[in-house]
């Protein structure tokens, strides 16, 4: 018996790391889920890797546009008959610069990638839910949604932001059955974060991509990185029937960096 | 089974939350010491618990640094060691405005709450820290982040187990020992009844208006339940836990903003 027995996820950004932990994780406990890429090759490639099946669907799209937040939706909903749990995953760093470096362009990346997505996709998941009066809305934010670290203002503003978009709709759905939260990750290091890490770093002045990584190990408690099953297993307890009174809350899952 | 072969000791284990917690680790396959003042209400606990072998029972007061070390002791004895530790029994009594109140009501209040999750702690790490693996889980509550009137002897002792933790995990962060707080909302436990009419006087509520007012502020405008918090303790005591440390959880229905 899994702790999400017939119930039906939809992950942003699911193909590779933290989401595809949440997915997999997902899937053990018993749920249908959709998984969400850019690169529907990487789509393929992930729904072969996690065994394939009927319980599993991929659905192509950028997350940085309202099509693909509302497709995913609308495409789980076609799917498997309904939507439980929305994991607004999808979400990174790139071209980053320090403020007065920023241009608009890299700026609007951020926002549409971070922050627009988490609402387009949290706005067309309530109205799913709302007459369903059943929901799980889980938002992964950062630890930089409570801190802030110079070179990456874009994503400290956004992370930050969806935090603020995430209390204020749990407050809007209490009492109807659904749950909005958000869980701040501290740093692991996944696809993304190799890919955009070391040009991050830089932007940090920081001298080398490794030099990132001590840097946000040696804030935490543990002295290491985290893992995406961490982040799955906090996705997994949210997700479930019994986290029916945790909403509003910003889930920490980085070894003890943020003090509150 | 994701507790599976972990001994824990849950203080206040017999009714409500501690109960609750118990009863989950038992389930994911631990073995579970569960203690309470009351030998009555232990051998009540265990026979509802139906869980043999699986669980024992501690009488023991925490109010006192060798009622914990007899707890942490009793633990290991039985089962031969400390995994998971759950701070857990607490309460007030005496409660008035702070113009008002008495000395004893403040320092009943912390030793109940407050230092007995430092003494058991201490305890506990000392047979964890030499093994590398341990989860400690301190129940704090929402008044650990809020504070209400005429109940500062209650919220000043939560919030000290909030800072308590925070300094204890950054000492023990690379040793395989994780500390939290989780901070519940109000829940009509048995202690809550017991309690719950005089801290709702010392406000001045009646005990009703004292649950809808935690009710009120939440975004599920419901109080909680022990189900609630149990499956966040059963997180925090896992495996995937190790990640997690030095954090205050909230499983109010969404009333503390942070």
């Amino acid at each position: 018996m899994g702790k999400l027995d017939g119930k039906v996820a939809a992950i942003t950004g699911g193909t590779r790391s933290i989401g595809r932990g949440m997915a997999e994780a997902f899937l053990r406990e018993g749920a249908k889920v959709v998984v969400n890429g850019r690169d529907a090759a990487k789509g393929e490639q992930a729904l072969k890797e996690m065994g394939g099946g009927p319980n599993i669907a991929f659905f192509p799209g950028d997350a940085r546009v309202q099509s693909t937040a509302d497709g995913i939706v609308d495409f789980t909903i076609e799917k498997f008959g309904k939507l439980d749990i929305m994991c607004l995953n999808s979400g990174g760093v790139q071209n980053t610069a320090p403020v007065h470096m920023m241009t608009n362009e890299e700026w609007q990346l951020e926002m549409d990638w971070n922050l627009n997505s988490v609402f387009w996709g949290m706005r067309k998941a309530l109205n799913h839910m709302i007459p369903r009066q059943t929901g799980r809305i889980i938002v992964t934010s950062s630890v930089e949604g409570k801190l802030g670290k110079p070179g990456i203002p874009g994503y400290a503003a956004t992370k930050h932001a969806v935090l603020g978009l995430m209390k204020a709709a749990a407050k809007e759905v209490g009492t109807l059955g659904i749950t909005v939260n958000a869980i701040l990750p501290g740093l692991i290091e996944t696809d993304i974060v190799r890919e955009t890490g070391p040009e991050s770093a830089k932007m940090m002045g920081v001298e080398t991509y490794e030099g990132l990584l001590e840097m946000f190990a040696q804030e935490s408690s543990i002295k290491r990185l985290n893992t995406v099953e961490e982040v799955a297993a906090a996705a997994v307890m949210l997700a479930s029937d019994a986290a029916s009174g945790i909403t509003g809350t910003s889930w920490a899952v980085d070894g003890g960096t943020l003090p509150y | 089974m994701e507790l599976q072969g972990k001994v824990a000791l849950v203080t206040g284990g017999t009714r409500g939350i501690g109960r609750a917690i118990a009863e989950a680790f038992v389930a994911e396959g631990a073995s579970v010491v569960i203690n309470g003042r009351s030998p009555e209400k232990g051998a009540q606990a265990l026979k509802e618990m139906n869980a043999g072998d699986k669980v024992h029972f501690l009488s023991g007061d925490v109010k006192s640094r060798e009622g914990c070390e007899a707890l942490v002791k009793g633990t290991i004895e039985r089962y031969g060691r400390i995994d998971i530790l759950v701070n857990n029994a607490g309460g007030a009594t005496g409660h008035a405005p702070v113009v008002d109140l008495e000395d004893w009501a403040m320092q009943d209040a912390l030793v109940w709450n407050f230092w007995s999750t430092f003494w058991c702690t201490q305890y506990a790490l000392r047979d964890m820290l030499p093994r590398q693996w341990g989860r400690i889980i301190n129940i704090s509550s929402v008044e650990g982040k809020h504070g209400k009137p005429g109940v500062s002897i209650y919220v000043t002792a939560k919030h000290a187990i909030n800072g308590f933790t925070k300094s204890c995990a950054q000492e023990i962060g690379t040793q395989g020992v994780t500390i939290n707080c989780i901070c519940p909302g109000a829940i009509e436990t048995d202690i809550m009844k017991d309690e719950g009419p005089a801290a709702a006087q010392a406000m001045g509520l009646t005990y009703q208006g004292l649950l809808d007012w935690f009710a009120s502020e939440a975004a599920i405008k419901r109080l909680n339940t022990v189900e609630e918090v149990a499956v966040v303790a059963t997180l925090l005591a896992s495996e995937a836990g190790g990640g997690m440390t030095g954090t205050m959880y909230s499983v109010d229905g969404g009333t503390a903003a942070y």
